[in-house]
């Protein structure tokens, strides 16, 4: 049986993880540093950079520990981290560290992309989860559609030609002084608002698979600046209902063209209470399995990072230990 | 001293060097002078270890440069030294590129008044003053600067001075023109001065960063939450 230690410090989370092949999450530790980032509107790259130097350690050190490991000798068969993308600060952090376990406990390094590491979220919570899925992948920094025929084999179908979805849930909730991150704020008011308050225009209605949220936001402000007597969770409601009918739109259009055993959601905006319920109803109209990770497998964690790096190293990756991080790595360039 | 076995890693300047002592045998390494730290550090460390027929269980000290310098170079040391000592069990040593650069002047053979100046970036400079008599003395705490006003106040307090660092090379001129003032050319904190302080207490160790972090949000790449 193989277990992996995963790594991931992309962003504002430092988290450390054991899994094992049967895909059993031994351990998962994550420590955020999002209330230093708040005040600013965003992730403040310098800070999140000093707080993942700060905390690696003791969060790999926990993460053995709790799997039952010894951090001198542990019992594991690779070293799997997150490359890219991310911020290039942060991840030079967690690569730093991974590669200097690797070498001390001289056993093999397994970069990982990021994004990859989402699509491994419901096959962690499923392990016998039924192939092919259509994944919708959403976070702050990336909107796309993903066939996966297996653990480690997919295709991105379609993708936001600008904004992410995560993205726009952050600028609507700054211009509406929500605070930040935006996501959590906007579903909690879209409950008590009434979204047919604004007409907002439906993006992206073509036959791709693409998104778009730049306009979204701009369509927004526009409305609302119409109607000074606007309340604010009206405004919740009618950009989450348009923000999750483009999404579930476009869902729907690649489940007429794919046929899956089953349809999954995956990033931060996966823990959207809104985009969770319409995913489950596609799932149920279609009479296919949906996989809707709990909270804690949406957002960032090291669980998906070594499962990732279980797959790839499963198929013969190991990374050379003068392997770069890559801001910018795309899920299409990742070799299977 | 008692610590027999122990590495040494530099990373506060563009350039990544790193040393190892195993008894009598002192080895240090350049690694790269062009900001490739996450590349050239691993690997190097593994080829120093080989080539010494050491494993990185054998370890008794780890010693790091914890600033001031270069944030990211200073990341990829510090992590890097922090995980190889959880994972082996040496000892972690922290010390500043300053007092090595201190150091490193006083094995030169330099003597008296010496200021340590690393480029800080952003026109300024992390300086720290220093007495090298028989031993390395500090004389003040490590503080970031403006090149002009450290050159102006040795100017005009006329005490003799030697300076080195990557930040005199950077503002040549400036520096050159103290009248009672040497260069000495010792551009790099010197990974084997680090070396002869692996006998320090080991605890935990943290970065010396001098500067507020830059509170400049960054609005597109956040992907979780
Ligand atoms: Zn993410």
């Amino acid at each position: 049986m193989s277990v992996v230690l995963g790594i991931e410090t992309s962003c504002d989370e430092t988290a450390a993880a054991v899994v094992d092949d049967a895909w059993r999450v031994r351990s998962s530790v994550v420590e955020s540093s999002i209330d230093q980032h708040r005040d600013f509107g965003g992730v403040v790259p310098e800070l999140a950079g000093r707080a993942h130097v700060a905390t690696i350690v003791p969060v790999v050190r926990a993460a053995l520990e709790s799997a039952g490991l010894d951090v001198r000798h542990p019992a594991i068969d690779a070293v799997a981290v997150t490359a890219g993308p991310g911020l290039i600060g942060s991840l030079l952090v967690g690569l730093a560290a991974a590669k200097a376990y690797a070498l001390s406990w001289d056993v093999p390094l397994v970069t990982v992309n990021h994004l990859e590491g989402h699509l491994f979220a419901p096959l962690l919570e499923t392990p016998d989860l039924a192939w092919p899925v259509l994944t919708l992948l959403v976070s702050g920094g990336h909107t796309m559609l993903v066939y996966q025929r297996g653990p480690g084999d997919h295709e991105v179908i379609g993708e936001t030609i600008d904004d992410a979805a995560g993205e726009a849930y952050d600028k609507i909730a700054r211009w509406l002084g929500l605070g930040y991150p935006g996501g959590p704020p906007i579903d909690r008011l879209a409950g008590d608002g009434d979204p047919t308050s604004l007409r907002l225009p439906v993006s992206m209605t073509g036959d791709d698979l693409d998104f778009s949220f730049s306009g979204l936001k701009s369509a927004v402000v526009r409305a609302g600046e119409k109607r000074p007597d606007l309340v604010v969770a009206d405004v919740a409601a009618a950009f989450q209902g348009a923000a999750v009918e483009q999404l579930t739109r476009k869902l729907r259009r690649a489940l007429e063209r794919y046929d899956v055993a089953g349809v999954a959601i995956a990033g931060g905006v996966a823990a959207n209470s809104a985009l969770r319920a319409a995913v489950a109803q596609i799932a149920k109209d279609a009479g296919i399995a949906a996989h809707v990770p709990s909270l804690a497998m949406c957002t960032d964690n090291a669980a998906m990072i070594a499962a990732a790096g279980l797959a790839r190293f499963g198929r013969g990756h190991v990374s050379p230990l003068d392997v770069s991080a890559d801001p910018n790595w795309a899920l299409a360039d990742v070799r299977p | 001293m008692g610590v027999v076995i122990a590495l040494a890693i530099e990373t506060a300047t563009t350039a990544c060097s790193i040393g190892l002592v195993d008894g009598s045998r002192r080895e240090a390494r350049l690694l790269a002078s062009d900001r490739r730290h996450v590349e050239v550090l691993a690997p190097g460390i593994q080829a120093l270890l080989a080539d010494c027929s050491l494993r990185a269980s054998d370890l008794e000290r780890v010693v790091v440069d914890r600033g001031p310098g270069l944030f990211t170079g200073l990341r990829v040391g510090l992590a890097t030294a922090l995980a190889l000592a959880d994972a082996t069990g040496a000892g972690l040593v922290g010390v500043t590129s300053l007092e090595l650069l201190a150091h490193g002047a006083h094995g030169d053979g330099v003597r008296g008044r010496f200021v340590a100046v690393v480029d800080g970036r952003r026109g300024e400079v992390f300086t720290q003053s220093f007495e090298l008599g028989d031993e390395v003395a500090a004389l003040g705490a490590a503080a970031v600067e403006r090149p002009r006003d450290v050159v102006i106040a040795w100017a005009t307090n006329g005490v003799r001075v030697t300076f080195a660092g990557d930040g005199v090379a950077r503002y040549a001129s400036d520096f050159d023109a103290v009248p009672n003032g040497t260069v000495h050319p010792l551009l790099v904190p010197p990974v084997l001065a680090a070396l002869e302080l692996a006998g320090r207490e080991p605890g935990p160790v943290a970065p010396l960063y001098l500067r507020e972090a830059d509170a400049v949000a960054n609005f597109v790449t956040r992907d979780g939450a």
